[in-house]
């Protein structure tokens, strides 16, 4: 067995070891949030004959009516766990894309302004065909298959225009991307001038906010799942996606054993954008609103997402699971310091001292792995 | 009468066991400003806790404000705190809206969900918010114009520092400088000059345009953008005349130095007081305010009294 092939069947199972871990994390706190999340009263709904949700009141001793309040867990109900999901899924879906550069050996910090470019973009659009919009009369399913299409669209042409020049100007994708992330947010405040962007057509707000059950939004979580199996077979089925582990682990040995170097950052640039571009779509129909100022900083909890997924920022390593589970932890962290009522200004340090953790412990397990292939080959 | 005095001393006692055993109620209010950096919402940050403590103390409850604002402007991360906020069982929320289009949704699903949400500064006027405090713009305006009117004795010819000319509430203020203007026969609007807005952008439009029209002899700004850089008004003092929004302390050295005259301080202090005590009212004395909307006066400083004023600051900032 040669140490590339040991290597290759090595990573599979660092990566299960990873992601194994992340999942042992992220439900040690859970369990800890649950238990000292402590209890919360919320008011009781109930869906009516018109399928909509209301409050349930009761008549009280005195004669009053009044709210019925249940009591549930802080943390542990179906409508945090759904926030959670809700809240993870803009980034995570980000941190998809991200990754795929990453394992590539590249970065992309134009994200938060694709993102911002693709939402006042699509904004623009959906406003035309919304309620008080000029095409207001058009069949709203038709808005919304054009307001998509404009934002996932927008989302990639900003990934083909980084990857395409990344490629052809040969310059590192650390610059091109700094440069067009200035770019990109530019165009999006001349296009906006600095202003917020609503009134879509109903029919997209219901689609993206579709709440089912006791008033959970699980379209964003359906979502992130879908770009995450999606990513996560390619990445680790395909050739093509193997391909991509193959250039950030050694991009000239790559280069010699015939694969098309360009065609493959182009690719993971271009997914970079339209996960970008998907976030955008969520975040339009979900807030209702689009300003130039979107997604700023985005692009620092994109990467720290992935790096806590495991991604490796030299190259070669990384999953889209991963990316997913990465996101999770950050998001479940900064819920918990709501949920435990800890000041939200330690939250920036408890974040920050979870992505060095992160990175300490990838170091750790790149070492544990090096030591096995040391012993597997005495 | 010794029977008497027993029973008057056992009943006393028993009432101040009952109220030392009884429980205060606790009351958490969210508060989501627009950014953590901004010095105007540390501002009212600290109104609120003063609030909080002013009103447990005199109400006999526990108050305590959960501070839930970006670290930048990020409406989406506003619109996330009021919901976490609500799952965490929040009594009331208060917010500064950095885009109403975005935070309607959240606010209203607050209200659905029994949480009552005030605004404060920047309101979503299509919610279901019960209340907003904040200043009105167009009085704003013309209370600039009617002060920049008095300090250049009715004549000369004006220029309007303007921010971003899409801002709907600067462009109410603007409305509110020239409607004013028309009472003052011998003052000229030269132009409303428009500009991004960070300090070092309105420094360097004042600048051009100074530079352009010699002529000027008053500025009205309808915000203190320029004033948080140190060298924006490169005039001699006094030659120009000059009446802006704001009273921060950078912008305090120009009244000091005289290159402004009058500053019209917005009460940011009390965006947090004044939330508590209408978030207090709603939620535990179920009382509504008088009217949703709720005005609150700008405070002038002029060079008389900035070093009074200036004192605030050591109150209202976080220590």
């Amino acid at each position: 067995m040669t140490a590339q092939s040991a290597a290759e069947s090595a990573r599979p199972r660092r990566s299960r070891f990873q992601e194994s871990g992340l999942v042992v994390v992220i439900l040690v706190l859970g369990v800890l949030l649950s238990i000292f999340g402590g209890k919360v009263k919320v008011p009781l709904f109930q869906t009516n004959a018109q399928g909509e949700r209301e409050r349930v009141f009761r008549v009280n001793v005195e004669g009053e009516r009044e709210a019925v309040i249940v009591e549930k867990n802080k943390f542990f109900n179906a409508q945090n766990l759904a926030q959670l999901a809700k809240d993870t899924s803009f980034i995570a879906i980000m941190a998809v894309g991200a990754t795929f550069v990453i394992i590539s050996g590249g970065i992309d910090l134009s994200v938060g302004a694709t993102y911002a470019l693709a939402s006042v973009l699509a904004a623009i659009v959906f406003r035309q065909y919304g309620p008080d919009g000029p095409q207001s009369a058009v069949s709203p399913w038709l808005s919304v298959v054009i307001g998509m299409v404009t934002c996932l669209g927008v989302g990639s042409l900003c990934g083909l225009l980084n990857g395409g020049m990344i490629v052809a100007l040969r310059v590192h994708p650390f610059i091109i991307t700094l440069g067009t992330m200035a770019i990109f947010r530019g165009i999006a405040f001349v296009i906006t001038k600095g202003q917020s962007i609503g009134g879509f057509p109903e029919k997209f707000r219901d689609l993206v906010r579709c709440e089912v059950g006791d008033g959970l939004s699980l379209v964003p979580l359906g979502v992130m799942v879908v770009v995450a199996i999606v990513g996560g077979v390619y990445l680790s089925r395909q050739t093509a996606g193997r391909r991509v582990y193959a250039i950030g682990g050694n991009e000239l040995a790559s280069r010699f054993s015939g694969i098309h170097i360009e065609r493959v950052k182009l690719s993971v640039y271009f997914f970079s954008g339209l996960t970008a571009g998907i976030a955008a779509l969520l975040s339009l129909g979900y807030y209702g609103g689009a300003t130039s100022g979107d997604g700023q900083g985005y692009e620092l909890n994109v990467i720290a997402a992935a790096v806590v997924g495991g991604a490796s920022l030299s190259g070669g390593k990384g999953s889209a699971l991963g990316a997913l589970l990465g996101a999770l932890v950050i998001q479940m962290i900064s819920s918990g310091i709501v949920i435990l009522g800890i000041d939200q200004n330690y939250s920036q340090i408890i974040i920050g001292s979870v992505v060095i953790v992160a990175v300490l412990l990838d170091q750790f397990n790149n070492w544990l792995a090096r030591r096995r292939l040391t012993a597997a080959k005495m | 009468m010794k029977f008497i005095s027993k029973i008057l001393v056992l009943f006393l006692s028993s009432v101040l066991v009952t109220t030392a055993a009884e429980p205060k109620k606790l009351y958490t209010f969210g508060l989501v400003a627009k950014s953590q950096s901004n010095p105007v919402f540390q501002a009212a940050r600290t109104g609120a806790e003063q609030a909080a403590k002013d009103l447990s103390e005199k109400h006999r409850i526990a108050i305590k404000i959960d501070w839930r604002t970006p670290n930048d402007e990020d409406a989406q991360k506003q619109a996330e705190a009021i919901e976490q906020l609500v799952l965490a069982g929040a009594n009331g929320i208060a917010v500064s809206c950095s885009d109403a289009n975005k935070l309607t949704d959240a606010i209203n699903s607050a209200v659905k969900n029994g949480v009552p949400v005030a605004t404060f500064d920047s309101d979503a006027p299509h919610s279901k918010r019960f209340v907003t405090y904040g200043v009105d713009d167009i009085k704003c305006g013309e209370q600039v114009m009617d002060e920049l009117a008095k300090v250049m004795e009715g004549k000369g010819v004006v220029a309007i520092l303007a921010g971003n000319q899409n801002a709907p509430n600067l462009q109410k203020r603007v409305q509110g400088v020239k409607n004013i203007a028309k009472n003052y026969p011998d003052i000229k609007i030269r132009e409303v000059y428009y500009h991004k807005e960070t300090p070092q952008d309105a420094a360097a439009k004042v600048e051009q345009v100074m530079q352009a029209n010699p002529d000027i002899t008053g500025w009205a700004m309808i915000g203190g953008w320029p004033l948080f850089t140190d060298n924006a008004l490169k005039w001699q003092p006094g030659t120009v005349k000059c009446v802006a929004v704001d009273a921060l302390p950078p912008e305090l050295a120009y009244l000091r130095s005289g290159h402004v005259q009058l500053l019209l301080a917005q009460q940011c202090y009390e965006w947090g007081y004044r939330s508590v005590e209408h978030l207090v009212n709603k939620v535990h004395f179920k009382k509504n305010p008088p009217a949703v909307v709720d005005v609150s006066p700008l405070i002038p400083v002029s060079k008389a009294n900035v070093e009074e004023f200036a004192k605030n600051w050591d109150k209202w900032l976080p220590k």
